[in-house]
């Protein structure tokens, strides 16, 4: 096998292998360019309560909540992914996620109380929670799977930008408007990172 | 014909964007790498002092907080998308220019007059996750609302490379069966991960 078909077949065969990733970070980056695409004109389904219940547990100063999250999903018999963060000295949220579905609990320091409201499904939301999700901060091993081929997907565009940039320079006819095309986004993009 | 039009516009419309994919695919990196970042200790914002002045400029009879802040970024030669905090009658109005590699704070204290401009260290992997973030069409400037339009494209063309892709590969006899088994592959583990996480 030549340089030249080992190099065709990387870009064509890594495409189709990540092409449900490529299809989906494409689509979900419309939810972020234009919100207002998605959202229902009457508000749309309000979150529902799953609970509201008395509540106790010691929330610690530090800025590492994860355990605390952890031990409020444990004592009340619920599992998965979540993130927590604290909006203010007397709250704070745990965020319980997976892409079809979203729980926030609230547990309110100074009342003991915690509330769990389920999000009702929102095309916005799916698509925004898979082209955000990320990191290795979960406790799972698919979780740290999902981050690994993230990264594999971006570092699948990089070896796209190379692969495509030695077929083109093959591709002789193609130089100079290939070459224009090249320089013209070079340009823009400098362009914007002067003058934004 | 159809088909060389297709490969040409595929592989033209991929040598534009190069750098927009380039800062994607890197911006997504250091983000899905954030805590990396954050357990070492570096701070994602950190500002140094650029300058400190009296303004010594007057402002129109009741200026708004961000008419006064159109105001002094002109002034700074600074202007351009900004966000900002404060009233006329507050101690300060903080703004905040959002330059894509040097962000600058401007805190004015609107009755002693001191104005101060801190620029924003320099961080790749915050620079990176800056530009990744950056879009839409909520800002007054045409060039903002022409980034905007880029992103859109970008979007545009990843669903184009993905559909002219798949035609062209269809194209290749050969690859057909590898070509097929990889796709399967990815939609199989894709589906796994959509189910289970």
């Amino acid at each position: 096998m030549t340089l030249n078909l080992l190099l065709r077949r990387t870009h064509i065969y890594l495409a189709l292998f990540l092409l449900p990733w490529f299809g989906m970070y494409g689509i979900s980056s419309l939810p972020f360019s234009h919100p207002e695409w998605f959202k229902p004109p009457d508000g749309g389904p309000q979150r529902t309560v799953r609970f509201d219940r008395s509540y106790q547990i010691t929330v610690p100063q530090t800025s590492d909540l994860r355990e605390t999250g952890a031990r409020i999903l444990q004592d009340n018999g619920l599992q998965g992914s979540f993130g927590v963060y604290q909006p203010n000295p007397q709250r704070l949220n745990v965020y319980l996620f997976s892409f079809w579905s979203a729980t926030e609990i609230t547990y309110f320091i100074d009342q003991k109380r915690l509330l769990a409201e389920d999000q009702p499904f929102r095309w916005s939301s799916f698509l925004t929670g898979l082209h955000a999700r990320g990191g290795f901060e979960q406790e799972s091993l698919l979780n740290d799977a999902w981050g690994v081929l993230v990264d594999f997907v971006s570092l699948g565009f990089l070896v796209w930008i190379g692969t495509g940039l030695y077929m083109w320079w093959q591709l002789q006819p193609t130089r100079f408007w290939g070459g224009l095309a090249l320089g013209g986004g070079v340009l823009a993009f400098v362009l914007f990172l002067w003058r934004l | 014909m159809f088909s060389k039009f297709l490969r040409r516009t595929h592989m033209y419309l991929a040598l534009f964007l190069v750098p927009w994919i380039l800062i994607y695919a890197l911006s997504t990196m250091a983000m899905n790498h954030r805590q990396f970042f954050t357990k070492r200790g570096d701070s994602p914002v950190r500002f140094e002092k650029e300058s400190e002045q009296t303004y010594t400029g007057t402002f129109p009879l009741q200026a708004t907080a961000r008419q006064m802040a159109l105001q002094l970024l002109k002034g700074l030669n600074l202007e351009g998308t900004f966000s900002m905090q404060g009233k006329p009658e507050s101690e300060r109005i903080t703004i905040l220019r959002h330059d894509p590699i040097f962000p600058r704070r401007i805190t004015f204290a609107p009755k002693s007059g001191q104005l101060m401009v801190e620029r924003q260290v320099f961080s790749a992997h915050t620079f990176l996750e800056r530009m990744h973030r950056r879009r839409g069409y909520q800002h007054d400037r045409l060039l903002e609302d022409a980034w905007a339009i880029s992103v859109d494209v970008v979007i545009a063309a990843i669903v184009f490379w993905a559909l002219s892709g798949g035609w062209m590969w269809w194209e290749l006899r050969a690859t057909r069966m590898w070509g097929g088994a990889c796709l399967m592959l990815g939609v199989g583990l894709f589906g796994l991960f959509l189910f289970s996480i």
